[in-house]
């Protein structure tokens, strides 16, 4: 399996004062290309740390990330902002919407900055995706005027208009009643489907499902990893179980 | 006691917007003292100063009469005289550092033991001891001299005695104040000279004889009957009416008309600083405003948290309120304690242009009053505004109500690839152009002031010609009065054989009564150069055209008629209409040559001739020539007098004060709403980061949002100058006698200040920015 990103005793020490409290603790881990990578564990364990930090969102102290073989955790801050515009893609917990933008607009801008296309492209991808994520009609509506779904999945399709090498995740239906979550992670799951490399925080069982790859943190250090065959609806209870075993030996 | 810690919590929350306060406060409270310690004390000292130096209400220049003490008794016995106090002079013209006099000096005999005047230390900071004697060879000036002539102590001047080169040169030992004639505006001067060196003086004249330059004169102080009633030009009326004085009258000025002269820098400029300091206190509402409807956004939440422990609103209004009166306090205070430096550091600059010391103590009472009514007015009005405190509630809170946006998009997408920056920034306007509502608005003030003191700037000239244009009846480039027996003619072609004469006519200034009432009158040989601003020229002989300020004194209009007189009679005159001339504070007349013939008597020596020259730029080597050949025999005098240098330093100060207090105030107006801005926009910026966009790009787009907002307020201030500029500026420069002030900038001028405001905003909103790049973006995590 191709590696797409490589973080290599990757340590964030976040301090309060005097009190210093090592949220990971030289991380080593693997991204793979074509993977849906889950992370999961327990509240505090570093988990959203762990994926900001591989996504040069959030600084390391120590240790190197490396995306597509280049030292990402050295970019300046220029080459980050390219390197967010083109290569990855963001989906929060929060949909994180810009407020004063309709749907459609936060979703086109982030396409413009990719510089993938020219404006019509853009707009014309923007529309697609609209319709593949179901919020077409809530297109010239503003964040604060949709449902927390319909803006969830306007989230997606911002995160994945510049086609990028990988989407990061960081607990999307966190927020979400139960339908809208499900309707969520089917989208993130044709999104796999069709080759998008995805790195996902959750800590919800029914979000870990979908993965092919379950990486479990705690005390800022990987301790087991497992590995599924990709997400089908049908088997989704055995996974469940496999998962809940897998869980249960690591003591969670 | 939760006061207390309420206060403090909050004060140290918004220490940035408090202090933005502090500072603008402070400013308006430095130029607001400035402007009313400027105002008081120099009315007040001018006043005082003239009545102790004895100026009496009436003050006569008279050549020497006859019979002076039949003269002084006359006047005494007009019943409405109560004294007569005589000061001998000498009229003499005069030449320092090689600038010759535009008007003729006073040598002034300085007597010791009666004279009331006060000398300057050599370093102009405050007065000497005692009184000093005037050794022979030794001149006292006004320090007004400096900015007119560059006369330093121990520079010499020398007076022009009688033809043929007599002259007495005496060194300058010192300057002395003159309450009388020591500002720059007025071109008489007072020179205090010996005894010995007025004899001497009085020698050389009488020695020479017909060819004496220098006339023996006095000025006649006369103080009225205090019960009298009179009006000082009612007095003048009676003298001339019961005495002899109007055949030894040169000119004469009331204490009114004199305090006026003195004081018209202090005015002008006054008033133009306070116009700018009531601007600043209007920008400081706006921002104050801006400030409080921040605070509650940003405090929305523990707003609503407070009242669910039991913290009712009107206490939550009443810490916020005692937060601003703190800072407004503070400021007043500090700006009282920076005043007083200021304006001893501004009585000192502007002692060599206005002539006096003007005291720097602050006036009490009046500062009092002013402040009370300025905090009354801040308070009332944060009052209203923390109002909205009221209007939070816990549960708009729990529904987070705090930043609803009322913008409802038109479109679905209105936005492009191209420009997206510059898209994203007009949007953010749009829909938080309550936010920049207030830039707007500061903007619009700033650049409408300033673009007020461009245009008086504009109107000046760099050269001082739009203020000659109102002092002159006529325009001209350079005048030419032959004296004694040298021919104009020989004068003329030195003057062609530097340049060509493209066009010439006559000019008089013969002193005149109007209504029996002396007044200059501008005789000229061609009516139609007038500059006229209503009705006709005076093309006919029995025709008069008259200033605003005259025709307000005699309540006339064109059309009216007026008695004029001079040496052959008085006869009646019909005003053919208003024309501007700015002389004696616009106390003037003018008329045809042929309409003063009716009166008074032709002198070959009273006219100056006015010349047009081919290449103006000659004006200087001609003038220079002239003065070598025909030295005390002629007077040249080119479209300017050595005031005007001025003038047009102190409106060049004024504009780089204002220009630096506009800086001060933009930068501290950026930083505030900027910081405010940013603590709204961070997680938007945030999203932006993550999406891609760099800082510098979102940084950039910062700056263009309070460009545009600035540009928008500095296209409104423009407008406003355009329309208000003028009728506002004329009112203040009737004061002055200059009835008609109509500027007309240059485009590159006219845009000028909005251009700049609309920059600094931006520049300004850059620096704001740096703070976007230390933009969390772990404001987007929820772990």
């Amino acid at each position: 399996m191709k590696t797409i990103l490589h973080g290599q005793n990757v340590t964030r020490i976040f301090q309060v004062g005097e009190d210093k409290n090592r949220v990971l603790d030289r991380v080593t881990v693997e991204i793979y290309e074509g993977d849906f990578t889950i992370i999961m564990g327990p509240s505090g364990a570093g988990k959203s740390t762990l994926l900001y930090a591989l996504s040069g969102m959030e600084s390391i102290n120590d240790g190197t990330v490396l995306y597509r073989g280049h030292e990402i955790n050295r970019y300046n801050e220029a080459q980050k902002a390219r390197l967010r515009a083109q290569e990855f893609g963001f989906v929060f917990q929060q949909t994180h919407l810009v407020s004063n933008l309709t749907l459609f607009e936060n979703i086109a801008v982030a396409g413009y900055v990719s510089k993938t296309g020219n404006s019509r492209e853009i707009q014309e991808r923007t529309r697609q995706l609209m319709r593949q994520m179901d919020v077409e009609r809530a297109g010239g509506q503003l964040p604060s005027q949709v449902s927390g779904g319909e803006a969830q999945r306007a989230a997606i399709a911002r995160a994945v208009i510049g086609k990028p090498g990988l989407l990061f995740a960081d607990e999307p239906t966190g927020a979400l009643n139960k339908s809208n979550s499900i309707v969520v992670l089917d989208l993130l799951t044709g999104l796999a489907a069709d080759g998008q490399s995805i790195v996902m925080v959750t800590h919800d069982l029914r979000a870990a499902v979908r993965g092919t790859r379950l990486l479990y943190l705690e005390d800022g250090k990987i301790l087991d990893e497992m590995r599924l065959s990709p997400y089908e609806k049908a088997e989704e209870k055995d996974r469940e179980s496999r998962i809940n075993a897998w869980l249960s030996h690591l003591r969670w | 006691m939760e006061f207390k810690v309420l206060l403090k919590a909050g004060m140290k929350r918004h220490k940035g917007s408090l202090s933005g306060i502090f500072f603008l406060v402070f400013l308006v409270s430095v130029s607001l003292l400035t402007v009313v310690s400027l105002w008081s004390n120099a009315g007040s000292y001018i006043h005082a100063e003239m009545e102790r130096v004895g100026f009496g209400d009436l003050t006569v220049w008279i050549s020497a009469p006859k019979e002076p003490d039949a003269l002084n008794r006359q006047i005494k016995d007009v019943d409405a005289v109560a004294r007569v106090e005589s000061q001998p002079l000498f009229y003499a013209d005069y030449t320092a550092n090689g600038v010759e006099s535009d008007s003729e000096g006073q040598l002034i005999l300085y007597r010791e033991a009666t004279d009331n005047y006060r000398f300057f230390k050599n370093e102009l900071n405050g007065y000497e001891e005692g009184r000093a004697a005037i050794e022979p060879g030794a001149v006292y000036v006004s320090p007004s001299l400096i900015s007119m002539m560059e006369v330093e102590i121990g520079d010499e001047i020398s007076f022009a005695t009688a033809r043929n080169g007599g002259q007495i040169t005496l060194k300058t030992a010192g300057y002395y104040e003159d309450p009388f004639m020591g500002s720059s505006m007025i071109g008489m001067k007072g020179f205090l000279i010996s005894e010995a060196d007025y004899q001497a003086i009085h020698a050389q004249t009488m020695e020479a004889g017909i060819d004496a330059l220098a006339r023996e004169g006095a000025m006649l102080h006369i103080f009225a009957e205090k019960d009298s009633g009179l009006t000082a030009a009612e007095l003048n009326v009676r003298l001339n009416q019961e005495t002899n004085i109007p055949l030894y009258t040169e000119f004469n000025h009331s204490a009114a008309a004199i305090s006026g002269f003195m004081l018209i820098l202090q005015q002008v400029f006054g008033g133009m600083l306070a116009a700018f300091a009531l601007v600043l206190l209007f920008v400081t509402f706006v921002v104050l405003a801006h400030s409080i409807s921040g605070v509650i956004e940003e405090d929305y939440v523990n707003l609503g948290i407070l009242q669910t422990v039991g913290v009712s609103a009107g206490q939550l209004a009443r810490i916020q309120q005692a937060q601003y009166v703190i800072v407004i306090l503070a400021g007043m205070a500090i700006g009282v304690i920076a005043s007083m430096p200021l304006n001893q550091l501004i009585a000192g600059m502007t002692v060599t242009t206005t002539g006096v010391l003007i005291p720097t103590g602050l006036p009490v009472g009046l500062s009092l009053l002013m402040f009370t009514g300025m905090l009354v007015l801040l308070v009332g009005f944060i009052h209203t505004k923390l109002n909205k405190i009221r209007r939070v509630t816990p549960m708009k809170v729990i529904r987070g109500e705090a930043h609803k946006l009322r913008w409802k998009p038109r479109r679905p997408c209105s936005l492009k690839a191209d420009g997206l920056s510059g898209m994203l920034a007009v949007r953010q306007l749009i829909t938080g152009l309550h936010h920049y509502i207030g830039v707007c608005i500061v903007a619009a003030l700033l650049v409408f002031i300033t673009s007020l003191v461009g245009r008086i700037d504009v109107w000046l000239g760099p050269d001082g010609s739009g203020m000659m244009a109102a002092f002159n009846p006529a325009d001209l480039d350079i005048g030419i009065q032959a004296l004694g027996e040298q021919s104009i003619e020989d004068m003329t072609a030195v003057v062609r054989s530097y340049t060509g004469i493209t066009d010439e006519y006559r000019l008089a200034m013969p002193n005149v009564t109007v209504n029996d009432i002396d007044y200059g009158a501008n005789v000229i040989t061609e009516p139609q150069r007038f500059h006229i601003l209503q009705g006709q020229t005076s093309l006919n002989e029995n025709e008069i055209v008259v200033t605003e300020t005259v025709a307000a004194n005699f309540g006339v209009k064109p059309g009216d008629t007026l008695m004029v007189g001079s040496d052959l009679g008085t006869e009646e005159f019909v005003i053919s209409g208003i024309y501007q001339c700015a002389n004696d504070m616009g106390d003037n007349i003018g008329m045809s040559r042929e309409g003063y013939l009716r009166i008074g008597k032709d002198n070959r020596q009273m006219w100056c001739y006015h010349y047009f020259l081919a290449d103006p730029g000659q004006r200087g080597p001609i003038t220079e020539a002239l003065n070598t050949i025909y030295a005390g025999d002629v007077h040249v005098h080119e479209n300017s007098w050595p005031g005007l240098l001025g003038i047009i330093s102190a409106m060049q100060a004024l504009t780089v004060l204002m220009y630096a207090m506009v800086t001060v105030f933009i930068l501290i107006v950026t930083m505030m709403t900027g910081n405010k801005l940013m603590s709204y926009e961070q997680k938007d910026m945030a999203i932006y980061q993550s999406l891609g966009f760099s800082s510098g790009q979102l940084r950039t787009a910062f700056s263009i949002r309070f460009g545009m907002a600035a540009a928008v307020g500095a296209v409104i201030g423009c407008l406003m100058a355009a329309l208000m500029t003028d009728p506002l500026v004329s009112a203040i420069m009737r004061l002055a006698g200059i009835s008609d002030f109509t500027s007309h900038p240059s485009f590159s001028r006219l845009i000028f200040p909005a251009v700049l405001v609309s920059l600094l905003f931006g520049g300004f909103a850059f620096l704001a920015g740096r703070k976007i790049k230390k933009c969390d973006l772990s404001l987007l995590i929820s772990d």
